[in-house]
């Protein structure tokens, strides 16, 4: 008998082990929607943006440059952290193939808009009413931000606010395709 | 005249009866649409809430969310075709129940199995518990075999002296 309770401990301890293991996976494991993206390495989702200032803009009008496509939003407090580097950084690769472009999401036109004021975006700035394009790239919170290469494809995906570091580590994967001379950046 | 006047009618009646049908089954596959993007809602999982389905989240993200599946069941889209839009867009976490693939099949298969492994576990403690139980009852019932030299002689002091 004392064998036996033994085993029946063991069995007891190992089934404990293996469904607290078992849990910790279902709760951590891949329930993390941020940290990366099933679009990695494809195509980036066509769309055409409704700028602040009135004019559209379609993604694919911007082949053969780098794309960073950064989500925000007015309400959001990691977006005013980023903000600064984004303005700076657009700012330094104004004239290399790279565009910046602002999609604001789940947010009103009028914050967006005095966001915007406060906090630079000189960059192309434009509102995505639906959330259409947001969860076309599979958007879960703001900032996330979006690498797309010269041939269309999404390289990285970054999730929480960036610094200028980070931005040229990103654009230089992004940009990678091009001949090393079209990357001096200027001031970096 | 009174031709005109029944021709006119037949088509009034013709046209009424269209008008009905019409509404009715638009209004049925208003009602499918609703069934369905609800049923697809529930198998999502909202991305910025915690332990919610999209079809339970208040947040603007999944109103979103439902307004898209509603919109790509309307273009004809298929219950299978729209998750695996999902799924493409942000992973299989989006899925409320995990694929029954890969490591996965551990998830589906361990409540039956921890049900038989536990039923097993059972069954073998009552059997040995059982067992150990009749063991005893038997050992019990026996006649002693062998008694101890001191107690005989205690017992034959005690009959000696019941007899005299």
């Amino acid at each position: 008998m004392k064998g036996f309770d033994l085993f029946v401990k063991l069995v007891v301890f190992a089934a404990i082990v293996i469904l607290l293991g078992l849990l910790g996976y279902a709760v951590f494991g891949n329930k993390v929607f941020s940290k990366s993206s099933p679009l990695i390495g494809h195509e980036a989702p066509e769309f055409t943006l409704e700028l602040f200032s009135g004019d559209k803009l379609r993604l694919s009008d911007l082949r053969g440059k780098a794309v960073l496509l950064n989500f925000w939003a007015s309400w959001c407090m990691p977006c005013r952290d980023e903000a600064s580097a984004l303005e700076a950084s657009w700012k330094r690769y104004k004239d290399k193939p790279v565009v910046f472009v602002g999609i604001d999401v789940w947010d009103d036109k009028d914050g967006a808009l005095a966001y915007i004021k406060q906090f630079g975006g000189g960059y192309m700035n434009g509102i995505d009413p639906k959330g259409e394009i947001a969860v076309d790239y599979g958007v879960g919170g703001v900032p996330e931000t979006y690498f797309i290469n010269t041939s269309g494809k999404i390289v990285d995906k970054y999730t929480g606010p960036l610094t200028e570091e980070m931005i040229d580590q990103f654009l230089g994967k992004a940009l990678s395709s091009l001949p090393l001379s079209g990357l001096t950046k200027e001031g970096g | 005249m009174i031709i005109k006047v029944r021709i006119g009618m037949v088509f009034y009646i013709m046209a009424s009866v269209a008008f009905i049908l019409g509404l009715l089954i638009s209004n049925s596959i208003a009602d499918d649409i609703d069934k369905e993007t609800r049923e697809i809602s529930y198998l999502l999982m909202c991305p910025v809430c915690e332990g919610q389905t999209v079809a339970e989240s208040n947040s603007q993200l999944a109103k979103q969310m439902r307004t898209i599946i509603r919109e790509k069941l309307q273009e004809g889209k298929s219950k299978d075709e729209i998750i695996a839009y999902f799924v493409s867009r942000y992973g299989e976490a989006i899925l409320g129940a995990p694929p029954a693939k890969g490591v996965n099949w551990i998830l589906w298969t361990l409540p039956a199995l921890s049900l038989l492994v536990g039923g097993l576990i059972i069954g073998l403690f009552l059997y040995k518990l059982k067992e150990d139980r009749e063991k005893s009852k038997k050992e019990s019932r026996k006649p002693p075999t062998q008694f101890e030299p001191e107690y005989i002689e205690k017992l034959n002091k005690e009959l000696r002296e019941f007899e005299s």
